[in-house]
């Protein structure tokens, strides 16, 4: 079994994308102006998610880099997604809306992946 | 391994019950997962998934994805099943077929979807989850258990069904308000 007490940087990073994904899912049931006032933080949120991928992808391997590339790059649209919906109303705010929610869910996904292939690799060698 | 799983409860607690199991072997580092729902079928056979109230431009029909995953995890004969217990093989053999599921996604609670065969029997909630793990045996021990039933296929192969969606996974354990277990 791996030590479970351990949580990485990596770890950090999925905690933080899965927190997205919950703050703007949250935000989404919400109405008119209280869910624009809930999305403005998230173009900001994600950014340090993504500063904190870049910090730290040198250290990983190259499947690892790959998963965590992908997932920046999704916060990067999330980012931008979210700021456009800021400015827009109606079907065009709604649509806005559905995309940063849809890549804040792709970014997530990208980065528990990189922590399966991380998990995977360190089991592997424990086995060894 | 990247797989999709079904985890079969006879009721609802026990469903959210295998839920929290689920994320708590992703906690110990057992297996990762990447994704959670926990779908309901009614004694008229309709289907519900639980999700936060979401606004209505929102609740769009990805429902077809729910039912696209059920129904491959439900056939076809010889797909791999993972089994939590021999009653697996019984429930993944006898009379349950691959068959496209329409469903609507629901608000918490309420009913909605369209009649079909899949996994889930009437009465019956399932977890669905997209996983990694490294062997099968740490998920189907503990959900058996906790008396589910696993159904298990590969992702890559679930992946290529055109009308795959799984945005209505939640990338960590979401347990509705109305269900305050932990």
């Amino acid at each position: 079994m791996m030590d479970t007490k351990v949580k990485d940087a990596l770890d950090h990073i999925r905690a933080s994308t899965q927190e997205l994904h919950k703050a703007i899912s949250d935000a989404a049931a919400k109405r008119g102006g209280a869910l624009k006032a809930d999305l403005e933080v998230v173009p900001q949120k994600a950014k340090a998610i993504t500063e904190s991928i870049k910090g730290s992808i040198d250290t990983q391997n190259e499947a690892i880099k790959k998963d965590l590339k992908e997932a920046a790059t999704y916060l990067e649209a999330v980012q931008k997604h979210a700021a456009e919906g800021l400015k827009r109303t109606g079907h065009a705010f709604q649509a806005s809306i559905r995309q940063t929610l849809a890549d804040a869910r792709a970014s997530a996904q990208k980065v528990s992946e990189a922590v399966a292939a991380k998990r995977s690799a360190e089991s592997t060698k424990t086995r060894k | 391994m990247h797989n999709y799983i079904a985890v079969v409860f006879d009721g609802t607690t026990k469903a959210y019950e295998g839920l929290h199991a689920l994320w708590q072997l992703d906690d110990e580092g057992e297996i990762t997962v990447h994704g959670t729902a926990v779908v309901h079928r009614n004694d008229w056979g309709q289907f519900q998934v639980d999700t936060k109230e979401t606004h209505p431009a929102l609740a769009t029909a990805v429902g077809v994805g729910v039912g696209a995953l059920l129904g491959a995890l439900a056939g076809p004969a010889g797909a791999a099943v993972g089994a939590a217990g021999g009653a697996a093989i019984g429930a993944a053999t006898g009379g349950v077929v691959g068959a496209t599921t329409d469903l609507i996604r629901a608000d918490n609670r309420d009913q909605a979807g369209f009649e079909t065969r899949s996994v889930i029997g009437a009465g019956q909630s399932a977890v669905i989850a997209d996983v990694s793990e490294d062997w099968t045996s740490a998920i189907d021990t503990r959900m058996r258990n906790l008396g589910g039933i696993v159904f298990r296929r590969a992702w890559s192969d679930v992946r290529a069904d055109t009308w795959f969606d799984d945005s209505y996974l939640y990338p960590y354990e979401y347990i509705p308000s109305s269900y305050p277990l932990w």
